[in-house]
């Protein structure tokens, strides 16, 4: 057993007052003196050149500020990678998606500004524009980027040697295709960004982000002015699931309305907006093909993935890699070689989501089910034989430390009474599994790291600064939790000051899972440096060595003599009075390869860490409907080590809702001509309070990882995506067909039990005429 | 279009508002009583982020009116605490981990706040079909329903509450 005090235990959040009183700040909730509403002119055309922009007609509208079009730009545009900058944030040459941002306006009010949009006169050529991926690498039309050949936007080739001579060497190998369209976040919160140019011309903003260091510098390069004068300011954030990593576009062009107009401007996307002006995530198509030996032991892997990456970049290398790299870390895979092509498309923009490739690894796991019924081993089995241990490197060379994948197939295969269960349920009752990892981090160069900083009040308090965000999943918490456990104080006696790029040093950000064992890192190497300043002048009262001494509850005292001890606040104020400072600081850098690329190098050490969770899912589906009903979810991630339980538990809940009952069930996007014709929460399903599964078992498994603060990793996406997994595969194993098109909605289900039937009377019609044969 | 001044009873204070006829009462709410914790979502009464209660039923004041609200006793999220004093569901809410990005938070609890105001020990199956009117895309709801049912009601099997609070 640990002797933390703070750390490991159930706390509530340290956000959850102000949030329960209606007091928390959002974006749209702030009101500067003077501020103006901004407002996005976009194209309604799919592909069309801009011939020509008329706004004298919105600007003699009386209350319109200022109008801004991409001459107002300079042309600055906006990618991830240098080469991957290929979107202005205010088009100039042609609109690419329905929805590219064309023009915009700041005024008085949300009616003048509205009335202004309409009154701005854009002149378009149409050109044709393509929506489907495979089309488009074949497509004849105008090239949506004229640089990028068959509108291939990256191509990610992994290849580890020998795949064909072991495809020769398997016992059985199969080959399936797997598909799945695009999803959205669906944030609570819609995106807004406030902006202001301050007296000193500090460009000051407030907008939901993942990472406030990811903001302040794509606009401090389109502004030409320096990092210190981007001021990206602490807010509550509605949710970002990945989906507020990168810059918006809507950042920049309030700035440059706050700049044209001398005054704040706001911006608050409609929902609809939300929906078609952020990102989404990738529509997939993906070919599996396997190899294994006679015991279900997997020696070659070839997969191929179609990803529509809509109009522009993003974070295309990365999104292109993860589906791919989640999975090589789940599972060893003998020789591999993996093709992964990222399509440019007259659609809305595809980025990082929370369930990474639903239909890439709802494949893989649908595969090794079927290969497994083939071979006669049990899905659990079939796991077991393939599961990533300790001390392995996956197939692009990362030395995987810690991992529980084991424990968590095990654990969750008890607690969800699989092996009873599996093969022995009534008929459209089903129960399925899935596994999935999840890495701590991506290589960000001189980003990657986090530094911290704490300075000692003379109450006695301690106030922490870090770069951290907290997008909702408890990170703030989590800071408090460790600063208040290595400083030997009270959570209530930590003041956080966070996602401030003004006064807090760089941080890597959210959106690569690495804000607890990067960020918080660097608090607990800060708090640890501050706490040994202490106990240099403790020590010298208590006359004792400070090793001698340890911080609990606000006192600082001998621990072979507890009795012994002196407040923290009096070892603060004698600190002071002998000259010696009481503050530190902090950092961590995670020793990851940096020549590793994403695309020119996809090999060496990705992350220190990955994590690895197992969902056992429970289902029965109504055949006359094809309804599904979720009866019993089981979670088991290995997260290192839980440094909040009750938090941790609410993001496993939180991602079985996403990735499974809404990921696999209901959430999809519909087209018609390039036009998203559900992106309003009326249309696009997301999962109700009444959906959720009436049980969930959520199982922490601790491995306590040798890098991480006190050993946590990555905690809950492997849930997400391994729910996903999860619920296909119990659905699979209920009608008893395996699917392959997702999400699993009704229609599907239907066309799947019927056609089982016919297959099933055809066979018995073949029976029998072989039998009237005989 | 003409403004209008009128006087609305919002947690238990008269404000005296000029509007224009067609603001609905989330417009008023934020924009001109400053009252933000009601939120706007989806903006088409599907989300239930932005509800309310008007003389202790949930609406979503999105789809209300400011004007139909004249006469009512309209209580909103900021009203539900006594002053610095949270109400049994906020501080459920706040130790049952059932707030996490907390934009969805506000509407929650005036949802489950009214559902407890008629019915003080309901189930599970009650609570989720109260709540089914509020979407929240980080918790999955399980938090929610737990904290909702404990509100003001610790159970000893539950590590979370503090009985006795």
């Amino acid at each position: 057993m640990s002797d933390y005090t703070i750390v490991g235990k159930r706390m509530p959040r340290v956000d959850s007052r102000a949030k329960v009183m209606g007091k928390a700040k959002f974006t749209a909730d702030l009101k500067l003196p003077g501020m103006l509403v901004g407002k996005i002119k976009r194209s309604p055309y799919a592909h069309a050149r801009i011939l020509n922009i008329d706004t004298s007609k919105a600007l003699a509208l009386a209350g319109v500020k200022a109008i801004v079009t991409g001459k107002d730009t300079e042309g600055v545009k906006w990618g991830v990678f240098a080469y991957t900058r290929d979107q202005q944030f205010i088009q100039t040459q042609k609109a690419r998606y329905i929805g590219d941002e064309v023009a915009a306006v700041a005024a008085v009010d949300e009616e003048t500004a509205l009335e202004a949009l309409d009154l701005i006169e854009v002149t378009y050529e149409e050109l044709s524009p393509v929506f489907d991926p495979m089309e488009a690498m074949t497509s004849q039309t105008e090239l949506i980027h004229e640089d990028f050949p068959n509108n291939i936007n990256i191509h990610v080739n992994i290849d580890t040697g020998h795949v064909d001579e072991n495809f020769k060497k398997s016992y059985y190998i199969r080959e399936d295709t797997f598909v799945a369209p695009e999803e959205s976040y669906f944030q609570a919160e819609p995106y807004a960004v406030v902006a202001r140019f301050d007296h000193e011309d500090c460009l000051e903003v407030w907008c939901p982000n993942g990472g406030p260091h990811m903001k302040s510098k794509p606009l401090s390069n389109s502004f030409k002015i320096p990092l210190h004068k981007v001021k990206i300011r602490k807010i509550a954030i509605g949710g970002a699931f990945g989906g507020r990593s990168e810059i918006c576009p809507a950042d920049y062009i309030c700035a440059l309305l706050a700049k044209k107009t001398q005054k704040p401007v706001k911006i608050e996307f409609t929902r609809e907006e939300n929906t078609i002006g952020t990102r989404q995530g990738h529509a997939m198509i993906t070919t599996h093909k396997t190899g294994v030996d006679e015991k279900g032991q997997v020696l070659a892997r070839e997969t191929t993935c179609y990803m529509d990456g809509g109009a522009y970049s993003s974070t295309g290398p990365i999104a292109t890699s993860v589906p791919f790299l989640s999975m090589e870390q789940a599972y060893r895979m003998g020789s591999v070689r993996y093709n992964g092509y990222r399509i440019y498309t007259n659609k809305p923009i595809r980025g990082m989501i929370r369930t990474h490739g639903r239909g890439f690894a709802c494949g893989l796991d649908t595969q090794l089910d079927m290969i497994a019924e083939h071979l006669g081993i049990d899905p659990v089995e079939m796991r077991l034989r393939n599961s990533r241990q300790p001390g392995e490197y996956t197939s692009t060379k990362s030395y995987v430390d810690s991992c529980a994948m084991d424990e968590t197939i095990h654990k969750a295969v008890e607690r969800s009474g699989f092996k009873e269960k599996w093969g022995k349920l009534p008929p459209f009752h089903g129960i399925g599994i899935g596994t999935n990892s999840v890495q701590t981090g991506f290589p960000m160069g001189i980003r990657g790291g986090s530094q911290a900083f704490i300075k000692f009040n003379e109450d006695g308090e301690a106030t922490v600064m870090s770069g951290v965000v907290d997008n909702g999943q408890g990170n703030e918490n989590m800071l408090v939790q460790i600063a208040a456990e290595e400083l030997g104080l009270l959570p209530e006696d930590i003041h956080l000051v966070s996602a401030d790029t003004e006064t807090t040093s760089s941080d890597p950000g959210s959106y690569s899972q690495v804000s607890t064992f990067v960020g918080g890192h660097a608090v607990k190497i800060a708090a640890q440096n501050c706490r040994e300043k202490l106990f240099k002048v403790a020590a010298k009262v208590l006359k004792v060595i400070p090793d001698q001494l340890r911080a609990e509850n606000r006192l600082i005292f001998v621990k072979d003599d507890p009795e012994r001890s002196i407040p923290i606040k009096k070892v603060v104020r004698i600190s002071l009075l002998n000259f010696t400072s009481v503050n530190a600081e902090g950092g961590y850098w995670p020793r990851v390869d940096m020549k590793r690329e994403w695309v020119k190098n996809p090999y060496g050490q990705m992350c220190e860490a990955f994590s690895f969770g197992t969902t056992i899912v429970e289902v029965k589906v109504d055949p006359d409907t094809g309804q599904v009903e979720v009866l019993e979810v089981t979670a088991a991630q290995d997260v290192g080590y839980a440094i909040n339980p009750l938090v941790l538990e609410g993001q496993f809940e939180g991602s079985i809702a996403m990735g499974g009952q809404g990921g696999m069930l209901t959430e999809y996007h519909e087209w018609k001509d390039g036009r998203c014709i559900n992106p309003s929460m009326l249309d696009y399903k997301l999962p109700l309070a009444c959906d959720m599964p009436p049980k969930i078992n959520n199982i922490i498994v601790e491995s306590i990882d040798p890098k991480g603060p006190y050993g946590a990793k990555e905690a809950a996406m492997s849930i997400a995506m391994s729910a996903a997994q999860g619920y296909s595969a119990a659905v699979s194993n209920a009608i008893g067909v395996y699917m392959d098109s997702f999400p699993l909605t009704p229609d599907k289900i239907l066309a799947a039990i019927k056609a089982k039937k016919t297959e099933t009377i055809h066979h018995k019609e073949h029976d029998d005429y072989e039998k009237n044969q005989s | 279009m003409e403004k209008i001044l009128i006087t609305l009873n919002i947690n238990d204070q008269p404000c005296e508002v000029m509007i224009y006829p067609n603001d609905t009462l989330l417009e008023v709410l934020r924009d001109e009583l400053d009252l933000t914790g009601s939120k706007e979502s989806c903006g088409e009464g599907v989300c239930g982020s932005c509800t309310v209660h008007m003389d202790g039923k949930p609406v979503r004041s999105c789809l209300t009116l400011a004007m139909e609200a004249v006469g009512t006793k309209i209580t909103t999220v900021e009203g539900l605490a006594n002053v610095d004093e949270l109400s049994d569901l906020q501080q459920s809410f706040v130790d049952h981990g059932a707030v996490q990005c907390g934009f969805c938070t506000p509407g929650m609890l005036m949802s489950a706040d009214a559902l407890l105001k008629e019915n003080s020990r309901p189930d599970e199956k009650t609570i989720r079909k109260a709540l089914s009117g509020n979407i929240c895309r980080c918790t999955g709801y399980a938090k929610i329903i737990t904290a909702v049912a404990h509100a003001g009601n610790p159970q000893d099997h539950c590590p979370d509450c503090k009985p006795g609070k």
